[in-house]
């Protein structure tokens, strides 16, 4: 799934070239600013979180063995600063989310549908911090609820159960949004 | 299409703005740059700085001697001249 790239050869002199770390960023940049995007729904604060992991990459890289260890530290440190950061600025207010109004009805639920996918952004971002993230692994990384856990630090029941409840709030909102039934 | 299958497309990963990793690099290397040249800086400051402390210290510790050392010679004089006068004294008022 994740190609190896750069990954091979690591990291311990990429500090002293810039074009490797040029490429080391390239290849995990969409990851990072992914999870940043769809966490805060704001693009350019997205960007300086990404741009602040990866420069705590750059430090950090001397003490990193393999390009497995560089992807699960990126994540793992890409999610801890996004809950941190929402935490700790609580720039949105945290809602549950029964608490958030019913989004707009879509026109039609084919897949791919621009509003449908609107819509979906809209309600995992309104999720509680930890649901939220495990929701962006399972969902934008493609990771199974064991890969969840390890990269969290979290219990693998804990992963599970935050899965099922997202999945049950967010068919419980799409089935009362006029049009939207999954 | 199920809910997960939608929600893989909505959450389908997307690329931040061009220029995005050449930015992170120069970032990086700004912050690299005054941390070479910083802490040799500071070294060499540190390092001229206790040289000049030191160097002073030794000379004030030396004048300190010097001056106490002029001081108990001064003061031995004056005891050895009060002896004598008191000698001398003495043997003026047996000679009368």
């Amino acid at each position: 799934m994740f190609t190896q790239g750069i990954a091979g050869a690591i990291p311990k002199v990429m500090t002293d070239d810039p074009e490797r770390f040029e490429e080391l960023v390239r290849e995990h940049q969409a990851m990072v600013f992914s999870m940043a995007c769809r966490y805060l729904r704001n693009r350019a604060l997205a960007e300086e979180i990404a741009q602040d992991v990866f420069l705590q990459l750059y430090r950090k890289l001397p003490s990193l063995e393999s390009s497995e260890h560089v992807l699960h530290w990126l994540r793992w440190v890409t999610a801890h600063r996004l809950i941190d950061h929402s935490r700790q600025e609580k720039r949105r207010p945290q809602s549950p989310l029964e608490d958030v109004p019913e989004p707009a009805a879509a026109d039609s639920t084919g897949s791919a549908d621009p509003l449908l996918s609107e819509m979906l952004r809209d309600l995992v971002a309104s999720l509680p911090e930890n649901a939220r993230v495990v929701m962006i692994l399972r969902y934008q990384e493609d990771l199974d609820p064991m890969d969840i856990a390890r990269a969290l630090d979290m219990p693998i029941a804990t992963v599970k159960s935050h899965l099922q409840r997202s999945l049950a709030l967010l068919r419980e909102k799409l089935s009362r949004t006029k049009g939207v039934g999954l | 299409m199920n809910l997960e299958d939608e929600l893989r497309a909505a959450l389908r990963r997307e690329d931040p703005s061009l220029g995005f990793a050449k930015r992170v690099v120069a970032r990086a290397q700004s912050r690299r740059a005054p941390r070479k040249t910083m802490p040799r800086f500071i070294w060499a400051v540190a390092i001229a700085a206790m040289l000049v402390i030191g160097l002073t210290a030794t000379y004030e510790v030396r004048q300190m001697k010097a001056e106490r050392a002029g001081r108990d010679a001064v003061l031995a004089l004056r005891i050895a001249a009060d002896k004598l006068n008191s000698a001398r004294e003495k043997v003026v008022r047996r000679e009368n």
